[in-house]
């Protein structure tokens, strides 16, 4: 189950306009649990209005640099991420979980090896994670980032990137492609899509001799890098994603509770939503779950291991109410926003609508 | 910020994920369907084998299936670990369901997937014996290379790594089966017609594995870039591999 650190916001320092970088200080009894591995992330959680709200942001920091760092920037109508840009001060508390996350390779030090990342706008923090910690640990090897911004301005990083390459002469390089202004070499300006990949990699950036590819971003950004690689040779097994705008659950709906809650009669009018369609159908109140009650009618509802465990079956209860036998896998934000294991629930009111597909 | 549609859209076109937070609901819970059955499978498997371990008739055959099923079970539990990420109860999860449990030799369960756990069918049906348990290794063994190959290049990257990890080894475990028939047929040739009633008898259990040919799962799992090969393409290649290994043992 998910547990969650107080971790003390030890610094604050600006980036751009729109982002921060976050210094982030572990209980000392737990300090060896934030040991992380590069490309990992924190997820945050706060109350915005009642509502717990969960975040996640990619750690900024080689895994030797001795400190725990996530830079975070500022999106529209983000709940979080302008709370960490407006209002959050150092001395400040915020609850973390663990480092989490599969975006790295193990470390070879004894090898050279040839990385390639893509990273478009905050996608270059987990980036930053990477590069630091591979340059480190294997001292052959060599790392060649191209990075898609909007304008100079907007680049994250920006400073460290340079420290990063005087550090590491010769080893990293770096390639800013800029969308809202004219480089001096026209390769150098626009976006990261299939084109512009498929120059890069003709004139500038060797696929071939490439070991591993390492792409966060945007969906179609990533889509047309990993084409372009894919078309240039490189072997699908060694590309890595790390999708980092998503469909993160913004502030939870109330689910409508039924004006008659009453429990009169055994029987409840059920609505099953999958996969776009709703299918309505009657069942008895107390001798099927809800889950064995739309499988008995043919409905494809998914489901594992039937004890409550696994969470295979949740689904949104998006009216009425249900009574959940076990509980091993939901968390309890996740039952506030009407989330059920459709497999321990029957119903209580006489009529209940549940969304798979939420 | 982009919407569940669009992250559908990505995985039809073939990204991937790397972490729970993204993964639209549908998705979720087919990634997790996958996950357990393979978790299932792996546990029920082991615990079908375990009680065979005593049967061995020597030493090697004593530690060459002690080896399988205590790699089957770590196989288990790192995907578990996988679960877990995206919520699932993993110490509870292990003692959820009886691994041991089977159903009569005779009976006929089909291909329909049984209330209970989500092993694939055919780690419902017992083991007869040592032989019985060797030519069924080799049976699974080869479809379970097949198998995990498949998901080698899923839209769920960490699984796919994971599958890459323990391929060696499931690859190995089916070896050891065939060694395992070579030596029982060295060492009795008349052994070589309870090796064929064997073949007989879980060739088609093994073959359901597979599923259906039209299947409305595979085409979803498709488009969800959880699958990339049809059941049946993977179904006649396991068929062409196991054949002819029996063949080559003349049974």
């Amino acid at each position: 189950m998910a547990q969650f650190y107080p971790l003390r916001v030890a610094d604050i320092k600006r980036d751009t306009k729109d982002s921060v970088i976050l210094t982030l200080e572990p209980p000392a009894d737990v300090r060896e649990d934030f040991k992380f591995i590069q490309g990992q992330y924190l997820t945050f959680r706060r109350v915005f209005d009642g509502e717990e709200m969960r975040r996640s942001y990619s750690i900024c920091a080689g895994v030797n640099d001795g400190t725990l760092r996530v830079g975070i920037k500022r999106v529209d109508g983000g709940w979080f991420s302008t709370f960490a840009n407006e209002e959050l001060n150092v001395g400040d508390m915020l609850d973390a979980m663990k480092p989490m996350g599969n975006f790295h390779a193990p470390l070879r030090p004894g090898e050279q090896r040839a990385y390639l990342g893509f990273a478009g706008g905050s996608g270059i923090t987990p980036m930053i994670s990477l590069i630091k910690t591979v340059l480190e640990a294997e001292p052959k090897s060599t790392f060649t980032l191209a990075y898609g911004n909007r304008s100079t301005t907007a680049i994250m990083f920006r400073e460290e990137l340079e420290d990063l390459k005087n550090i590491y002469m010769g080893r990293l390089n770096i390639v800013h492609v800029l969308e809202s202004e004219a480089a001096e070499i026209e390769l150098f300006s626009g976006r990261l899509d299939r084109e512009k990949c498929d120059q890069l990699f003709s004139r500038w950036i060797d696929v071939k001799g490439a070991d591993l590819a390492f792409i966060c971003g945007p969906e179609p950004m990533m889509l047309a890098v990993s084409e372009s690689l894919k078309a240039h040779g490189m072997d699908d097994g060694a590309i890595k994603f790390e999708l980092f705008s998503s469909a993160q659950p913004g502030k939870a709906r109330k689910r409508k509770v039924s004006a008659d809650a009453s429990q009169s009669g055994a029987k409840c009018s059920a609505t099953v939503i999958i996969d776009g369609a709703a299918r309505a159908f009657d069942m008895e109140k107390e001798s099927q779950s809800l889950l064995d009650a739309a499988r008995a009618q043919n409905i494809d509802a998914p489901f594992a291991c039937k004890a409550g465990v696994c969470s295979t079956c949740r689904a949104k209860l998006v009216e009425g109410e249900v009574e959940m036998e076990a509980n091993y896998a939901l968390e309890d934000y996740e039952v506030e926003r009407g989330y059920i294991l459709t497999c321990q629930s029957y119903p209580r009111t006489d009529k209940i609508v549940v969304d798979y597909d939420q | 910020m982009s919407g569940e549609t669009d992250i559908q859209d990505y995985l039809a076109k073939g990204g991937k994920l790397s972490a729970p937070d993204n993964a639209p609901p549908r998705y979720r819970a087919e990634l997790l369907r996958i996950m357990a059955s393979f978790v299932d499978s792996e546990l029920a498997g082991a615990a079908g084998f375990a009680d065979l371990i005593n049967a061995g008739p020597g030493v090697k055959e004593k530690i060459a299936a002690s080896r399988i099923v205590m790699e089957k079970i770590d196989h288990a539990e790192r995907v578990l670990n996988i679960m877990g990420e995206f919520g699932a109860n993993t110490s509870r999860y292990m003692n959820v369901h009886p691994w041991g449990a089977r159903v009569g030799r005779e009976e006929n369960i089909g291909a329909e997937r049984r209330d209970g756990d989500m092993r694939l069918n055919v780690f419902h049906y017992p083991l007869s014996g040592w032989t019985d348990a060797v030519v069924m290794n080799v049976l699974m063994g080869r479809a379970t290379v097949i198998q995990l190959k498949e998901l080698f290049y899923c839209s769920y990257q960490p699984l796919g790594e994971v599958f890459h990890d323990i391929l060696p080894r499931e690859r190995r475990h089916a070896e050891l089966g065939e060694e395992g028939v070579r030596k029982i047929i060295d060492t009795d040739p008349d052994q070589k017609t309870e090796v064929a009633a064997s073949f007989d008898y879980w060739r088609p259990r093994v073959a359901d594995t597979f599923g259906g040919e039209k299947s409305a799962r595979y085409d979803l799992l498709n488009n969800f870039g959880l699958r990339h090969t049809g059941n049946e393409s993977l179904k006649e290649k396991w068929a062409k591999e196991v054949e002819s290994f029996f063949a080559s043992v003349k049974c």
